[in-house]
């Protein structure tokens, strides 16, 4: 057992921390927020630079889910809106599970930017397991998907549909007119839309095992976003508190503002471990659906009570878009719905309560 | 014991749920749903009808257009204006006008009441600095002598609607020497005066609030409320009468009951799962507690008693109750929870559970930050050390 980071590991977080700090100052971010746009210089430099291709390195020690993790967590560490959880959960999903033929060419495509691909997963009703979008026989998509992110300046999508009652993910190019996408503005600010597929050409690249683990990757990525969220937010709480005064000694002498603080470690720190153990066991193929649950219900639960605490330390300061918390605070509840709200994950832990436990 | 309410309040309850359903018209909440400060036609209208039958100053002594009622009229005035989504008057109204008739010289009663009741004169606080803001006292824009005038210098934050406000109502300090609760003046400052400038900040929440400046503002020596240097106790009366309504129920009541109606026209099947019944039961069990809190505050008030603990318990449960509440709700319906009401059709409530959330730290800094209120609770209502 080792908990911590390797030195490559350690190296490449700090590496793309200091990038991204250089690269994707908080003004752009807001700038892009106001017009609803997407970061697409940074997306092209991440594709360029080959930063995307660390969840699958040609060498097993030279990345993997870890490293995807500690990139997903960097850019959630800038709010920067780019679609690096849902290109690396589409390319680990083909690699592991797409078309023996296809998968090889599609991930490299991905992984150099080249391709733009989100997945399309979600109906009109939140629920994972249901999909009634469906493929004739003539290959053609026809159905709605909700909240799908980036959906506009995604090249193509990843969209989960049935053929003859089999589930499976189907590749659709986003350039045809069978396509027609709304933007449905949210809490978090990123871009997100409806969209709605008639006849549109699809290509199958996985089944079910597929469409499976890719809910299932892409929701531990989403609890790593809201983990950031609630790491930002807590460091930001520390550094303020740190020199605001009132009545003439720092607020963080205060008790009430250290214990609220301490709770905010406290469910940062257990929502660390957890997630990343998640992804550790992703990685060997040792994750079991409830295992994903337990770290998106730990994450889901805590990120609203950490960012909603740091708004409280800051008082009115935190509460100005001038001030970097709101990212983390609007983008941290945002994550904590995607991918399978606290009381979904609940209800899948709930199913298995009586089977027996490995504590150790 | 006896917990049930006399019936003359019930019936001036009923006599104001049927002056709001013909009021409650879509031009009316779209005016102010766009809440730009200065009221449009279709709320001046309501105003005037509102105080012609003379609702809000009820309360009031007789002398300045009141009828001299109990404050617990008052407290089902506010319940029920908040239930109901329906304006009745910013904080110069609920705040400001109270504490002019406890404090002000009769000219000055003379000069702004009548103004206020109209929507005329409106006033935005000028209370926190970016320096003093849970320690208030310590303000340091300064108020100076100056022959028959006063010469105002300094910086205000959070001045909420002063872009629209005809007046600021200042705190200053005067004595700089003193204890600084004993140093500090409280003046009325036309917006427009030489020397006032306001710089936009905007929020979160989608709301505006200022930054406001004073420099080398003159004022003439009746813009003085009150004592000079006894303003610290007119700046906490008034700010008694600013959290009468932050611990009403009805808004928070009134989303409940929308939330439930909205899932039961268009989720049935959430509604039909055990799980959102039981978080929809705790939801409800806190808006009892909440009503508890608050109900028992108002009679406190009414009994003629100071009421601060529950004053402060009724503040916080009920600012922490709606992060909770909006949280959970959003819970429940999924990513639709955080669609917002420019998603149109597809946001549940327009939006509205998205908005309480993003709303929601308001209530638990600002009017007296929750960790202190619940320093008041433990030392002034249990007696606790300090
Ligand atoms: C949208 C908005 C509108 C506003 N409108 C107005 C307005 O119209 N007029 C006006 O005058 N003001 C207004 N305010 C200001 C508001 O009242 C202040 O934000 C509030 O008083 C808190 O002060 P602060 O922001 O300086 O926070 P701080 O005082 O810096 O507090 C930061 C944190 O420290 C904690 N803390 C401070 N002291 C203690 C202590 N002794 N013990 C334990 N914890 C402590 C607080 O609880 C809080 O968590 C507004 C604020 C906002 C955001």
């Amino acid at each position: 057992m080792d908990l911590e980071l390797t030195e490559t590991q350690t190296i490449f977080r700090d590496t793309i921390r200091k990038f991204l700090e250089e690269e994707v100052p908080f003004s752009r971010v807001r700038e892009l927020e106001k017009q609803q746009r997407s970061d697409e210089a940074l997306w092209a430099t991440l594709g360029a630079q080959g930063w995307l291709g660390v969840a699958l390195p040609e060498e097993a020690d030279e990345g993997g889910l870890i490293e995807a993790g500690l990139l997903v967590e960097e850019v959630q560490r800038r709010a920067a809106l780019v679609p690096v959880a849902e290109a690396i959960s589409c390319a680990v999903t083909l690699q592991r599970h797409g078309s023996r033929e296809r998968a090889p060419e599609l991930v490299e495509r991905i992984l150099s930017g080249e391709m733009t691909v989100v997945p399309a997963i979600l109906e009109s009703v939140d629920r994972f397991g249901e999909v009634a979008a469906e493929v004739n026989d003539d290959g053609l998509l026809s159905g709605e998907k909700f909240f799908v992110d980036y959906a506009s300046i995604a090249t193509h999508h990843l969209v989960a549909a049935q053929c003859r009652g089999a589930v499976g993910l189907y590749l659709v190019d986003r350039g045809q007119s069978q396509i027609e996408t709304t933007s449905t503005p949210t809490l978090g600010r990123t871009p997100a839309a409806h969209v709605r597929y008639q006849n549109a050409s699809a290509e199958q690249l996985c089944g079910e095992d597929g469409h499976a683990f890719l809910i299932q990757f892409a929701r531990v990525l989403c609890a790593v976003q809201a983990l950031s969220c609630m790491q930002v937010a807590l460091e930001m709480s520390v550094a303020y508190t740190s020199i605001r005064e009132q009545f003439g000694q720092l607020i963080g002498t205060f008790q009430a503002v250290q214990h609220h603080a301490a709770d905010m470690a406290i469910d940062t720190e257990s929502t660390r471990f957890l997630v990343y153990e998640t992804l550790d066991a992703l990685d060997r193929g040792e994750a079991s659906e409830e295992q994903v649950a337990v770290a998106k219900a730990a994450a889901s639960r805590a990120v609203p009570e950490v960012v909603m605490l740091a708004q409280q330390l800051h008082g009115g300061q935190g509460f100005i878009e001038e001030n970097d918390l709101y990212f983390f605070t609007l983008r941290g509840k945002e994550r904590s719905l995607a991918w399978g709200t606290t009381e979904e994950c609940l209800a899948l832990i709930g199913r298995s309560v009586e089977a027996p436990e490995r504590w150790l | 014991m006896d917990f049930r309410w006399e019936q003359e309040y019930l019936e001036f309850r009923d006599e104001l749920v049927g002056f709001l359903r013909a009021w409650r018209t879509p031009e009316l909440l779209a005016e102010y749903d766009r809440g730009e400060g200065t009221p449009g036609p279709a709320m001046r209208s309501f105003y005037e009808a509102l105080d012609a039958r003379g609702w809000m100053r009820m309360c009031w002594p007789v002398e300045y257009g009141g009828e001299g009622r109990d404050p617990l009229y008052r407290f089902i005035f506010i319940e029920t204006m908040e239930y109901w989504g329906m304006p009745y008057g910013d904080l110069t109204f609920t705040s400001v006008a109270p504490t002019l008739i406890a404090f002000g010289s009769e000219t000055q009663k003379k000069k702004y009441l009548p103004g206020i009741f109209k929507g005329e004169v409106r006033f935005a606080l000028g209370y926190s600095e970016p320096n003093a803001g849970t320690d208030l006292a310590s303000l340091r824009t300064q108020a100076m002598r100056a022959g028959d005038d006063w010469i105002i210098q300094g910086q205000k934050i959070w001045t909420s609607l002063a872009e629209s406000s005809t007046h600021i109502w200042l705190a200053a300090r005067t004595n700089p020497d003193g204890p600084k609760h004993q140093g500090i003046s409280v003046f009325i400052v036309p917006v427009d005066a030489e020397g006032v400038s306001i710089r936009p900040l905007h929020t979160m929440s989608g709301l505006r609030t200022n930054e406001t400046f004073y420099d080398g503002v003159r004022v003439p020596a009746e813009n003085l409320v009150g004592p000079v240097d006894g303003g610290w106790n007119i700046v906490m009366y008034a700010l008694n009468f600013e959290r009468v309504g932050l611990a009403a129920v009805g808004d928070l009541a009134r989303e409940f009951d929308l939330f439930v109606a909205y899932l039961k026209e268009r989720r049935p099947e959430l509604l039909d799962d055990p799980v959102t019944r039981t978080r929809l039961a705790e939801l409800k069990v806190d808006l009892h507690r909440q009503r508890a809190l608050a109900t028992r505050n108002a009679h406190a008030i009414a009994s003629g008693g100071i009421g601060i603990g529950e004053a402060s318990m009724a503040k916080v449960h009920g600012s922490e109750l709606r992060y909770r509440f909006s949280n959970t709700a959003m819970d429940l319906l999924g990513r639709y929870g955080a669609l917002s009401e420019e998603s149109g059709a597809l946001a549940p409530i327009d939006g509205g559970m998205e908005l309480t959330w993003r709303m929601s730290p308001i209530l638990r800094f600002g009017g007296g930050t929750n960790e202190v209120q619940r320093t008041i609770i433990a030392t002034r209502h249990l007696g606790m050390p300090r």
